[in-house]
């Protein structure tokens, strides 16, 4: 293993440390996902139906990737005859230069975005300003965090790690006037007025999207703020940015999905504005860019289709996985250090970025459970994770020490006469240690007893004391 | 090999060699969505009307109900009014809207930067969600329902659906528009804390002029 390599594995180690300290940051990730969790039970106890329509999800999604070519080519087709010029990007740097490449060939000075986590995936917000380029993020939590200089710490709040005093500081400084007070209705007026001039300004508008639809050629946008429309709307070019897992075959597997998807996200039951843009402005039309762009992108989707992560391209970035997981309300998003956080960044970060610099990621789990009974389409996330590990181990990326201390474990389990024996040396050397009924500190335990004390074991192994009783069970009448 | 071709065989690579004929592919994604009962929500209420306006109403959306086209600016009057607002809108230039009699009232086909309401149509409701839609086209602006802080549409109680797949099977039989649009009331956001604010970007009040039906 390199060093940079392991230079990542310490920080994820650290950012996590650091991420625990910080108080701030727990009250912030506390309020939004508390609401999130709450919200998200009562609409789906409002829909006996859910349980039927996941199965639906989930088959609708099996049925797309089983039919990828097909139905990207018949996208493909439809888009073109709509109008829409479609591109193929086979990783993030071509999708980076075919969309910088789109905006200098139109001069464009000023691009709005709408929210799309694809574009983040695939580096653009840099790449932009790297061509010079003024980027203006549209969504409130991406324009906050634009504000603050940061990445998105969920992947549907995106600035949810921040607390409204935190995003008044911020507001502040950037608006002009800056805001009058700092509830949350004021601020969101304020970047109301300050974002308007922006939207009507800017030369080219970007947004993902959440389905492609094979049979009309359109692509889907769900926002609850109405940002994507007006990205989208009042600009020469509009580019869209999809991952190629995106495709449904018509309308109304998308309109069944958004059931779903909107549920787990946010526990409404369908986001504010659901738009189809099919191809740009028609004669006649009254308004509408005159150029659409479609931006198909691989980036590692195609190596999943035929190992044990193809599920994973089900998954529709909900977010109720980090809603829901135990870690991800301790560390928040930044934690995990790539694109995706939370469980599903877990499965998918070691696509992206290689499993050597992340396989601290699916290490960071406790199995339980959590993020797999929440999602909308059955991902089964803790047996991906599990996946990670094995191959972690297999292609012999833990750590020296960690890979001897199991080796001695398993040589150890495989010996039940030599197993008993280390436990009944083990758990009497371990109470040394102990003062009361504790153990404080442990020589190669500091992982552990930096953050908790260990319970002191009792004098004998449970085989020991199992044995006692049973002869004791034995000589009572 | 472009990356069109990089991908599309790798994907080829990945898939099993023996594939089905498009139109088995096609007839094996309709039979994904049979039964859409046993996979959707149930109507709030018995009636198509009724569902919506219970659905409509529980999301922010505010109802006003008229018995015929020649009442509505009648009801964008007491609307605006009732608001504070001045009596002063952009209209959709769709000959059912801009037909009518808007004695009294200040109208134009475009929004002023300080206007603060425009009146639009939209093409059907839907019940399970209390949604409206809307078709970009020749006398539908997209922004006129975007701009604005007060969004005023204008529904028939004939169109409305009962679930989105009927919505679905409608737009299925026309030309697609370029925008095909469900609003779902009022625009808002919860990316601060969490907290629910209304009028994040688009409008923060969303009015529905239900129109009875002639027959
Ligand atoms: S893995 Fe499942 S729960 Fe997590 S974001 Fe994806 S669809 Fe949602």
């Amino acid at each position: 293993m390199s060093a940079p390599e392991a230079s990542v594995q310490v920080s994820f180690k650290n950012r996590a440390k650091t991420a625990l300290a910080d108080r701030t940051l727990k009250i912030a990730i506390d309020r939004t996902t508390g609401t999130a969790e709450a919200k998200r039970a009562v609409a789906v106890a409002a829909f006996p139906e859910f349980q039927a329509a996941r199965a639906r999800g989930r088959a609708i999604k099996d049925h797309v990737i089983a039919h990828l070519d097909h139905y990207l080519e018949q996208f493909e087709r439809n888009a073109t005859a709509s109008g829409a010029t479609v591109h193929w990007a086979s990783d993030d740097a071509e999708a980076r230069a075919i969309i910088t490449r789109i905006c200098l060939d139109a001069k464009a000075k000023l691009v709005t975005r709408s929210k799309s986590m694809l574009g983040e995936e695939i580096g653009l917000p840099h790449a932009l300003a790297d061509a010079g380029i003024e980027r203006v993020e549209t969504d409130l939590a991406e324009h906050i965090i634009q504000l603050a200089g940061e990445a998105p710490s969920h992947i549907v709040w995106p600035a949810m790690h921040r607390t409204r005093e935190q995003v008044a500081e911020l507001f502040k400084i950037a608006h002009h006037p800056p805001p009058s007070a700092d509830d949350p209705a004021t601020m969101v007026q304020s970047a109301r007025r300050e974002l308007r001039a922006k939207f009507l300004g800017a030369d080219i508008g970007i947004s993902g999207s959440n389905f492609l639809v094979a049979d009309t050629g359109a692509t889907c946008t769900v926002t609850n703020e109405g940002n994507a429309e007006l990205t989208t709307t009042p600009p020469r070019i509009h580019i869209v940015t999809a991952g190629i897992e995106k495709i449904v075959p018509t309308t109304a597997h998308a309109l069944s999905l958004l059931r779903l998807l909107v549920r787990s996200a946010t526990g409404g039951e369908l986001t504010q504005y659901t738009t189809f843009h099919c191809g740009p402005k028609r004669p006649g039309d009254a308004d509408g860019p005159e150029e659409m762009h479609i931006v198909l992108v691989d980036n590692g989707r195609t190596r999943m289709l035929d190992n044990e992560f193809r599920e994973m391209l089900r998954c529709i970035r909900c977010g109720a996985c980090m809603n829901h997981c135990v870690v991800y309300r301790q560390i928040g998003g930044h934690a995990y250090g790539g694109t995706y956080p939370g469980p599903m960044g877990s499965v998918l970060t070691p696509v992206l970025n290689g499993l050597a610099g992340s396989r601290d990621l699916p290490n960071a789990c406790t199995m339980n459970g959590r993020c797999a009974e929440v999602c909308p389409v059955e991902i089964p996330i803790p047996t991906l994770l599990r996946a990670w590990r094995i191959r972690s181990w297999r292609e012999k990326l833990e750590p020296g020490s960690l890979r001897v201390g199991i080796g001695i474990w398993a040589v150890l389990a495989r010996r039940p006469g030599l197993y008993g024996l280390a436990s009944r040396v083990g758990v009497r050397a371990l109470r040394l240690f102990g003062k009361g009924g504790w153990i404080a500190r442990l020589p190669l335990a500091g992982g552990w007893t930096a953050h908790r004390d260990l319970p002191r074991p009792a004098g004998r192994t449970f085989m020991e004391q199992y044995r006692a009783q049973q002869a004791h069970k034995g000589s009572r009448p | 090999m472009t990356a069109r071709d990089r991908i599309l065989s790798a994907i080829r690579a990945a898939l099993p060699q023996e594939r089905p004929a498009p139109d088995a592919i096609s007839a094996e994604a309709n039979a994904l969505l049979a039964d859409p009962d046993t996979s959707r929500p149930r109507l709030v209420a018995e009636g198509l009307l009724d569902a919506f306006i219970l659905k409509a109403e529980a999301i922010g959306t505010t109802i006003d109900r008229v018995g015929g086209m020649e009442a509505v600016p009648d009801a964008v009057r007491r609307y605006l009014s009732g608001h504070g607002l001045s009596l002063s809108l952009a209209v959709e230039p769709a000959p059912a809207l801009t037909a009518l009699d808007w004695t009294g009232l200040d109208t134009g086909t475009t929004l002023a930067p300080d206007q603060p309401a425009a009146l639009g149509k939209a093409l059907w409701g839907i019940a399970e969600s209390g949604s409206m839609i809307v078709h970009s086209g020749a006398d539908t602006p997209i922004l006129l329902s975007f701009l604005p802080l007060h969004h005023i549409v204008v529904l028939q109680e004939s169109d409305i659906l009962s679930h989105l797949e009927d919505y679905a099977a409608q737009l299925a039989e026309r030309p697609h528009p370029r925008n095909a649009i469900l609003i779902t009331g009022p625009s808002g956001t919860t990316d601060i804390e969490g907290s629910y604010v209304r009028g994040a970007h688009g409008p923060g009040f969303l009015r529905v002029i239900l129109v009875a039906s002639t027959d």
